[in-house]
């Protein structure tokens, strides 16, 4: 069965290459699909993290597969993986078996790290030399903020070692939002949602009462501390987290003066083991032996027994950084299963960012675009130009089209300048890769290749920068329905007051790097946060008593010097790019 | 041990056995049962989630028996995946394939250094046990298998444990402690060579380790997904179904950790409890349809009539 | 009787007298060919698949450079070493698994020879043959699974939720429920414990195995000559399974410092830390869960593995001196 198919598949391969290669033969000079039809047919291996590649028979049918294959004139062969996926992609790599185009986390050692070794192909050098070949590569890696971007990782402005992509978000996050059970909340607190730390203390507490247990927040077993953090200690003005490698480095900084951002006066302190964090801590230890944080937080996993307890309404309030609102939806998805006869969506109410006793609002402090998933081209891949045919193709709008709306007359129809979706058809094809909930309209391959947020992106009219910093998010357009009012009841509920806890960083803040030999510090420092925090939470560790020597320990463990390294970056990446 | 068994032979206190008798068996039975449902329990349970609908399962607690109906929608699910099918043959194709070639390379060496008088068997010994310590780790091996063309192939999964150290050990124990020697040189003075004597001989007298051995190997092939993660990981035809289960029972709690950065990428939700339970059920069956014939052969006694005195 | 267990080795002493190696081989090779054509199938196994990588290990010496390859790479001496001991976690998680590993010999190891003996014992053949099949069904729950059970049964109660069986037990007895995965005291204990329930029933086969080559006359002699069962399990069927013993307990001696990843990370929690962190769990963690690590992890497996190989070597010793074959 399979066989026929990729014959047939081989076939009509060959016959659309005769098809398109004659005009390519005839125009000669011409660029686009018509240009790579004349070029050689080349298999190209493209990773993602967390697709399947199980249903080969879906795979040989996919209909955007087939379409980009034709496009650029390759075979295109998709490579996944979760668990093992870093091990194997850096084992690959270090033998020269690595796929022709493959991701990191964006991570700057790695970057760094592969140049030195010559690992990866410094695109910049390619495509500067056919700008006519890639036309839209060629604004793209020579844009002033690219190139600011280059000096950053490697030092060198003008060699661009990855296709960079950032995690730009359509709307602004704030992580740290509790969503309530709504029948405890009016059992409880008449319905009134808690907007003060203490009334959210005093909530988790009177529910613990009325016989169930409290607050559940995200927590990966005590591992990520985002989501407690969010919620109690920024409103109270300071952090109890310390910046792991993949944060931002002022992650568990709090500035001295908000005001002074962006001057040469700006100074951040990292409040990890302040008095004001013991305070914080001691609250939470309270909570935590009263019931009013769950048990289990902590010792089981979140999505299962957090999503269990909270389905079968034991819990009070569960929070997973519904700042975003997709996350929200995966919490009203579970809640639906487990309750597919009487659930709905009015079950669940998302509550607000907490303030403090005073009403000050918790500040988070972003710059507009996180770093994702950088791409790369490994130095063992014997035809880099045409893998950047590829990505010339997929960053065009043709190829965005194709990735985000899929195929007009199947996916999608043009209602005048609107799109209209069709849903099914794009989960008949993602369903393929493992995707087979109707929660997504895109397609679920190169989906991040230039935007880590999975949205849509008009390089081919914008600046990149801007590109990169507007994206396009086509939920609301798709969604419909439940869900649909799900995504903007979270939208709504966020927008009411985002504007007050996000602060924008200015720029520069981006590109602000530390030396590599702070990697292990920060992950040491990481650790004894970790730990410490962990058992003062538990009560294995008294927070009075135990504070002094957490203390101790993370600041001989370097904590002041990284709180000066990380002002120092800044002050540089002020004076470079600021 | 010559002087043991010469104590068998002294009579023993005669007055307590028809007290110390019962007690005993008692505790014996008392001892083995109480163990055997507290292993059995946790199967029990897993059989039990595998077939309770998720609106029940979330309701939680110690499950004894399926509340709320019995609902067989996951098992469905798994063999309505085309992959769990195409998985299943790979899995019980390597396993055979290579529990054969396991069991038959490893037993012949090890029968062979088992001989120490035999010249270099002591230094092929060490050099052996030797590489239990020293291994070249991912890298070089990586390199090696694609020199040998293995890499992204079937036999990634098969060749490369041909020779499995540990049963090396066991089975060259086995072999030079277990297996009587006067068998051995009965033999030999009836007129038969070396090859007679393995093959007429040592053979069926260690049946019972072979079949014990050969479980062990046989349960290592059917478990190992290593090979296939990190050596071929994008040829699902070739996807063993230790692989699939691995990615069912782990894959949902290795997405949660991801990096902060990029929040949603990929993350759905996890596959339900239940699910995960019926797939382990499903890669469980095979290998309780094999166990009892082995079982026959290690559970009972060989009869070593034949040479005696 | 007594020849049922084998005849000194020296008797089988090559008495030929010292000639060049060369001669001395190919005499060898004429007269125990059969048993040269046995041992070359696992030499190639070894020479191709153990013997042909093992290069690899001077990576823990090295800074591994991708372009210049494993043997190309500078030497960088101790420097791997000096990190690893430079970390009081790395030194904690090592007294850890060291201890816990302890344990599992202690506890672990006896209770499954425990275990093999009592289902030798059972005489009701089919008690016998259920029992078997149970006791070995939890090895193949994957620690993934086993360790969500064991969360599952030892849950402390919370509002809302009356926890799991142990501690509704526990309190039906009028005691105090018991938060287990919190406890660092406890961590260890749970550990051993779940491993004997997971594994014992499965590590008895070897054993089982080596007592079903028992010659079943022995045992009616025995009788005859009124042996009672305890008489002939310590005289007949001990003996006969302590060479296979032996053998298991070597090999748990040489894994002393490796430490079973799977089971330590689906436990534990940053609460029982100090207790339960393992090597193999630590280095995952400043590794961040995988990629590129690899000299680090070359590193602490080369000194782990001599380490281990070290602790066989000792008590490979010890052993033989019981009259009992070792492992070299």
């Amino acid at each position: 069965m399979t066989t026929t198919l990729k014959k047939a598949l081989a076939l009509a391969m060959c016959l659309s290459m005769l098809v398109l290669a004659v005009p390519g033969f005839a125009s000669g000079e011409a660029t686009g699909p018509e240009a790579n039809a004349a070029r050689e047919t080349v298999n190209i291996r493209f990773s993602q993290y967390a697709n399947s590649v199980d249903d080969q028979e879906g795979m040989a049918n996919d209909p955007i597969k087939k379409a980009i294959e034709q496009a650029v004139n390759i075979t295109l062969e998709y490579d996944t993986g979760i668990e093992g996926y870093d091990d194997r992609l850096s084992t690959e790599l270090a033998v020269g078996m690595a796929p022709d185009l493959f991701p990191t986390w964006g991570e700057a050692t790695k970057i760094r790290q592969f140049a030195e070794e010559e690992a990866v192909y410094d695109i910049a050098a390619i495509i500067n030399a056919e700008p006519e070949r890639y036309p839209i590569l060629y604004k793209i890696i020579n844009t002033d903020e690219y190139k600011m971007y280059n000096k950053m990782y490697t030092g060198d402005e003008n060699k661009a070692y990855a296709i960079y992509s950032f995690s730009a978000r359509a709307y602004p996050s704030f992580a740290g939002v509790p969503a309530y059970n709504t029948a405890i909340l009016e059992e409880v607190n008449d319905g009134k949602v808690p907007a003060t730390v203490d009334e959210f203390v005093a909530f988790t507490q009177k529910a613990v009462e009325a016989g169930y247990s409290g607050w559940w927040p995200y927590n990966a077993k005590l591992t990520n501390w985002a989501e407690i953090d969010g919620t109690i200690a920024r409103p109270q003005g300071t952090s109890l987290r310390t910046p792991a490698t993949y944060d931002w480095m002022w992650t568990g900084f709090v500035p001295d003066d908000e005001s002074k951002i962006g001057t040469e006066e700006e100074h951040w302190t990292l409040m990890t083991v302040s008095d004001e964090s013991k305070e914080v801590m001691k609250t939470l230890a309270e909570m935590y032996a009263n019931d009013g944080i769950h048990n289990g937080v902590g010792t089981l996993v979140d999505e299962d027994d957090g999503y269990a307890a909270f389905n079968n309404k034991t819990l009070a309030s569960y929070g997973y950084s519904y700042g975003y609102y997709t996350q929200f939806k995966k919490l009203y998805d579970s809640w639906m299963k487990a309750h597919p006869d009487d659930g709905s969506l009015a079950d669940l109410t998302l509550g607000t960012a907490l303030t403090d006793s005073e009403g000050n609002w918790p500040r988070v402090y972003d710059v507009p675009s996180y770093v994702g998933a950088h791409y790369f081209i490994p130095t063992s891949c014997a035809y880099p130009d045409r893998v950047l045919d590829l990505v010339e193709f997929l960053a065009s709008n043709e190829g965005q089209n194709l990735l985000f709306r899929g195929i007009e007359g199947l996916t999608y129809t043009m209602d005048g300048d609107t799109v209209v979706y069709n849903l099914d058809e794009f989960v008949n094809i993602n369903k393929s890769y493992g995707y087979p909930n109707p929660d997504r309209c895109r397609y679920m391959w190169f989906s991040y290749l230039f935007c880590a947020s999975e949205m849509k992106l008009d390089l081919e009219n914008n600046d990149w920068w801007d590109a990169v910093t507007t994206p396009y998010d086509n939920t609301l357009d798709w969604a419909e329905g439940e869900a649909r009012e799900c995504y903007q009841y979270a939208i709504d509920t966020v927008q009411a007051f985002v504007d007050n806890v996000y602060v924008q960083l200015p720029s520069y803040y981006g590109l602000a790097a530390l030396d590599a030999e702070w990697g292990k510090v920060q992950t040491t420092l990481f650790e004894i946060t970790n730990r410490y925090l962990s058992q003062m939470l538990g009560g294995q560790l008294d927070v009075e008593t135990g504070w002094e020597q957490y203390r101790a320990e993370f600041e001989a463990a370097g904590g002041p010097a990284l709180e000066e390294a990380v002002n120092e970056a800044i002050r540089e990446a002020r004076e470079n790019f600021g | 041990m010559v002087k043991d068994a010469s104590n068998v032979k002294q009579p023993r206190k005669t007055m307590q056995q028809a007290v110390g008798f019962n007690f005993y068996d008692v505790f014996v039975v008392g001892f083995c049962v109480i163990f055997a449902a507290i292993c059995f329990y946790p199967m029990w349970y897993v059989l039990v989630a595998s077939v309770t609908p998720y609106e029940q399962f979330v309701k939680g607690g110690a499950l004894l028996w399926p509340n709320g109906g019995v609902d067989f929608q996951y098992y469905k699910m798994i063999f309505e995946n085309s992959s769990f099918v195409t998985s299943l043959w790979i899995s019980a194709s390597k396993t055979v394939l290579g529990t054969l070639l396991s069991v038959l390379v490893t037993s012949t060496m090890a029968y062979a250094v088992s001989k120490v008088h035999v010249p270099g068997m002591k230094l092929l010994n060490v050099l052996t046990v030797f590489t239990m310590f020293f291994a070249g780790g991912l890298i070089p091996t990586y390199l090696l298998y694609i020199d040998l063309k293995l890499i992204r192939t079937y036999w990634v999964m098969v060749l490369p444990y041909g020779l499995s150290i540990t049963y090396f050990i066991i089975m060259r124990n086995y072999f030079s402690y277990s297996v009587p020697r006067e068998l051995e040189d009965a033999a030999r003075i009836d007129g038969c060579n070396d090859v007679r004597v393995f093959f007429q001989v040592i053979l069926p007298l260690s049946k019972p380790m072979l079949a014990a051995v050969g479980l062990f190997i046989a349960v290592g092939f059917w478990n190992d997904y290593y090979s296939y993660m990190m050596y071929i990981a994008t040829k699902p035809t070739l996807q063993p179904f230790a692989w699939v289960l691995r990615r069912v029972l782990t894959d949902s709690a290795m997405m949660s950790q991801m990096r902060t950065g990029a929040v949603d990428i990929g993350a759905q939700l996890p596959p339900p409890m239940a699910l995960r339970m019926a797939t382990i059920i499903c890669a469980m069956v095979p290998i309780m349809c094999v166990y009892p014939f082995l079982q026959k052969h290690f559970a009972k006694g060989v009869l070593i009539g034949a040479v005696k005195e | 009787m007594s020849g049922q267990t084998g005849v000194p080795r020296t008797r089988y002493f090559s008495k030929e007298p010292r000639e060049s190696l060369l001669i001395r081989f190919s005499l060898a090779v004429r007269k125990y060919w059969f048993i040269y054509l046995l041992a070359i199938p696992g030499f190639l196994f070894l020479a191709v698949f153990s013997y042909a990588p093992m290069y690899g290990v001077v990576l823990a010496f090295k800074d591994f450079k991708m372009n210049l390859g494993v043997m190309g790479s500078p030497w960088v001496g101790l420097t791997h070493y000096q990190e690893l001991f430079a970390d009081p976690a790395f030194i904690q998680a090592f007294k850890n698994t060291v201890i816990i590993n302890i344990y599992n010999l202690i506890f672990g190891f006896t209770f499954n020879v425990f275990l093999a003996l009592m289902i030798n014992e059972l005489q009701m053949k089919r008690l016998k043959s259920v029992v078997q099949t149970c006791v070995y069904l939890p090895y193949f729950l994957s620690w993934v699974i086993f360790a969500g059970l064991v969360q599952v049964f030892l849950q402390a109660p919370v509002p809302g939720d009356v926890g799991g069986v142990v501690n509704q037990v526990i309190q039906s007895m009028g005691g105090q429920p018991i938060d287990f995965m919190k406890q660092p005291g406890m961590f260890r204990g749970i550990l051993v414990i779940t491993n004997i329930i997971k594994t014992a029933g499965y590590s008895t086969i070897i054993y089982l195995a080596a007592v079903a080559g028992v010659d079943p006359a022995l045992y009616e002699a025995a009788a005859i000559d009124g042996a009672n069962r305890r008489d002939m399990l310590f005289h007949i069927t001990i003996p006969r399974i302590l060479p296979s013993v032996a053998v298991m307990f070597l090999l748990s001696i040489s894994q002393l410092f490796l430490s079973n990843f799977d089971q330590v990370y689906n436990l534990y929690n940053n609460f029982v830390l100090n207790t339960g962190d393992v090597l193999s769990t630590y280095i995952y963690r400043i590794s961040l869960g995988g990629g590129g690590e690899f000299e680090l992890s070359t590193a602490a497996n080369l000194l782990l593995n001599v380490m281990g190989l070290i602790a066989l070597v000792v008590t490979n010793r010890f052993v033989k001196k019981l009259d009992v074959m070792g492992i070299f």
